[in-house]
């Protein structure tokens, strides 16, 4: 089976074959048909190029978006997984009180695979199988790892896990605006973008407790840690200072540098940056994914 | 005929005023009841809670999302101006930032809303004890919680999807201010499960607790100093 055409279909899908659902359960239904055609065929191992090349057409249904929903799910949660092992086998040193936290991130994630699998199955569309994930970032020892330690670093751990979080709660709002079709799915959708959210913060106070500069926010202030080039599209945009209404041009707020009494101008900015967290788009999010995917 | 805000087209923004609703200073509005078909700035001094009544379809959405960052804006300024005597330069710092975004929010909502905005509110925090940071960041946990339930839930409701984008612009800033209490206070809290804001078992375990707009303005009730009519906000 050519994969390529696999999902060349997918993304031919007429969109007005896609009715509005209502019930939480079954709200893929209608992409049932679509779901089987794909079912029907094994989705070879080694899925991670491929997914890259369909995320560059761009997401058009709300299965794309599961999909890739799916697809940062398994990573998240192989990640925290195979950190605890490593911490249980000894090579990784969790700092006193760090573990309970992992592991709580860890159950979160593993729900959400959970929640995202069963809504595809009950929707009688395929479900993703899980990828292949190196999280040195090497692809199985193709190329050089770019976190060699990262299972025995606790500092490098936490790095990747912020940049992960970081890119989920990205991926997860580029997405929203996708899922207005069906209440239940675009508020499920952001309830697990919250929780990502928190992770994320949670990650970046870890951080700073062991004496990084960064914020529980996206910052400029934040010391970098993204490498340009490989890295470097997880924040790319954050530092946005303005923002659109509709049918308006791009805002600057009048005045509210002045509002901010305490601070400078300059930090009302750095401020203005952070008080907005920033989309990326499906396409973004599959490549950063596609890192630790082989 | 209601006297509740209409939604404005935010190209066609007249500059008419409508004052039926001062709460901060001596000119106390009348019930709504009273307000109907009123265009009378005067104050009228009645025995009836004053009520503030939210306009139907996205305008009424935002300013619902303006009340709570209002409320937010305004409990960070008085954890600062009281500046508990236990606040380390750490939190200090933290709670500066926390402050600055809400500011940030409230401004955004403000100017978004445009003729269609609310009066600024004068809050009720005599429930706070923000003479030590236990009392300020347990205050800002239950406000920032109630925050991140109350994005999630009024999210699928607006009409425009840049409106959703927006607010889900604000609504992880939020969630990352509620880690950021939690943590402060008490490290490491998030080790333990907490089913008050993320569901703990079943079809919607691992997921964001959420709120509607009805049970968001009763769980902040306490620091209104009107109640509140959501009936004309849209429930899907």
């Amino acid at each position: 089976m050519n994969i390529f055409k696999l999902l060349a279909n997918l993304a031919e899908v007429d969109p007005e074959a896609y009715q509005r659902l209502s019930a939480r359960r079954g709200v893929l239904s209608s992409l049932g048909q679509l779901g089987r055609r794909t079912a029907a065929t094994a989705v070879p191992l080694g899925l991670g190029a491929v997914l890259q090349k369909a995320y560059g057409r761009g997401t058009k249904t709300i299965f794309d978006t599961f999909t890739l929903a799916l697809t940062l799910e398994y990573l998240e949660n192989e990640f925290y997984t195979q950190a605890l092992a490593a911490g249980t086998a000894g090579t990784l040193t969790f700092p006193t009180g760090t573990r309970a936290v992992i592991q709580q991130i860890q159950a979160h994630e593993q729900a959400h695979v959970a929640f995202f699998q069963r809504e595809l199955q009950t929707s009688g569309a395929a479900v993703l199988p899980k990828p292949n994930f190196d999280f040195t970032g090497s692809k199985s020892g193709a190329k050089a790892a770019a976190f060699p330690d990262v299972f025995t670093n606790f500092s490098t751990f936490l790095k990747v896990a912020q940049l992960l979080e970081d890119t989920g709660v990205r991926a997860y709002k580029g997405q929203a605006g996708l899922l207005m079709a069906d209440n239940d799915v675009l508020e499920a959708a952001l309830q697990i973008h919250a929780v990502e959210a928190r992770h994320a913060a949670h990650i970046r106070g870890m951080r700073r407790a062991l004496g990084a500069n960064v914020r529980d926010w996206i910052s400029k202030s934040d010391d970098t840690i993204t490498v340009v080039g490989v890295t470097d599209a997880v924040y790319l945009g954050e530092d946005a200072t303005t923002q659109a209404l509709p049918g308006v041009l791009p805002v600057t707020f009048p005045g509210v540098a002045s509002q901010v009494v305490t601070t400078t101008a300059e930090k009302a900015t750095i401020s203005l940056g952070e008080a907005f967290d920033e989309p990326i788009t499906a396409s973004v999010a599959g490549q950063l994914a596609g890192l630790f995917i082989y | 005929m209601s006297e509740s805000v209409a939604p404005i087209s935010f190209l066609a923004r007249t500059m008419r005023r409508r004052s039926f609703f001062r709460v901060a200073g001596a000119t106390a509005a009348a019930s709504a009841l009273v307000l109907t078909g009123c265009d009378d700035d005067t104050a009228t001094v009645t025995t009836t809670t004053d009520t503030l009544a939210l306009a139907s379809g996205d305008a009424g959405l935002l300013n619902y999302a303006y009340l709570l960052e209002q409320l937010e804006a305004a409990f960070y300024q008085k954890a600062l101006d009281t500046k508990a005597a236990d606040l380390t330069p750490a939190d200090l710092s933290g709670l500066t930032d926390l402050r600055d975004h809400e500011v940030i929010h409230r401004e955004f909502f403000k100017y978004a809303l445009g003729t269609s905005a609310i009066a600024d509110v004068t809050f009720n925090f005599s429930t706070i004890d923000f003479t030590t940071r236990a009392g300020v960041f347990a205050a800002a946990k239950k406000l920032e919680d109630v925050g991140v339930a109350a994005y999630i839930g009024v999210g699928k409701l607006f009409t425009s999807s840049v409106y959703l984008g927006l607010v889900a612009k604000i609504a992880s800033v939020e969630a990352r201010h509620a880690a950021f209490v939690r943590d402060a206070l008490q490290p490491n809290s998030a080790g333990t499960a907490d089913a008050t804001i993320i569901v703990a078992s079943g079809d919607y375990a691992g997921l964001n607790v959420t709120m509607t707009p009805l049970e968001v303005l009763a769980a902040v009730a306490p620091f209104l100093p009107f109640t509140v009519d959501a009936s004309q906000l849209p429930t899907s």
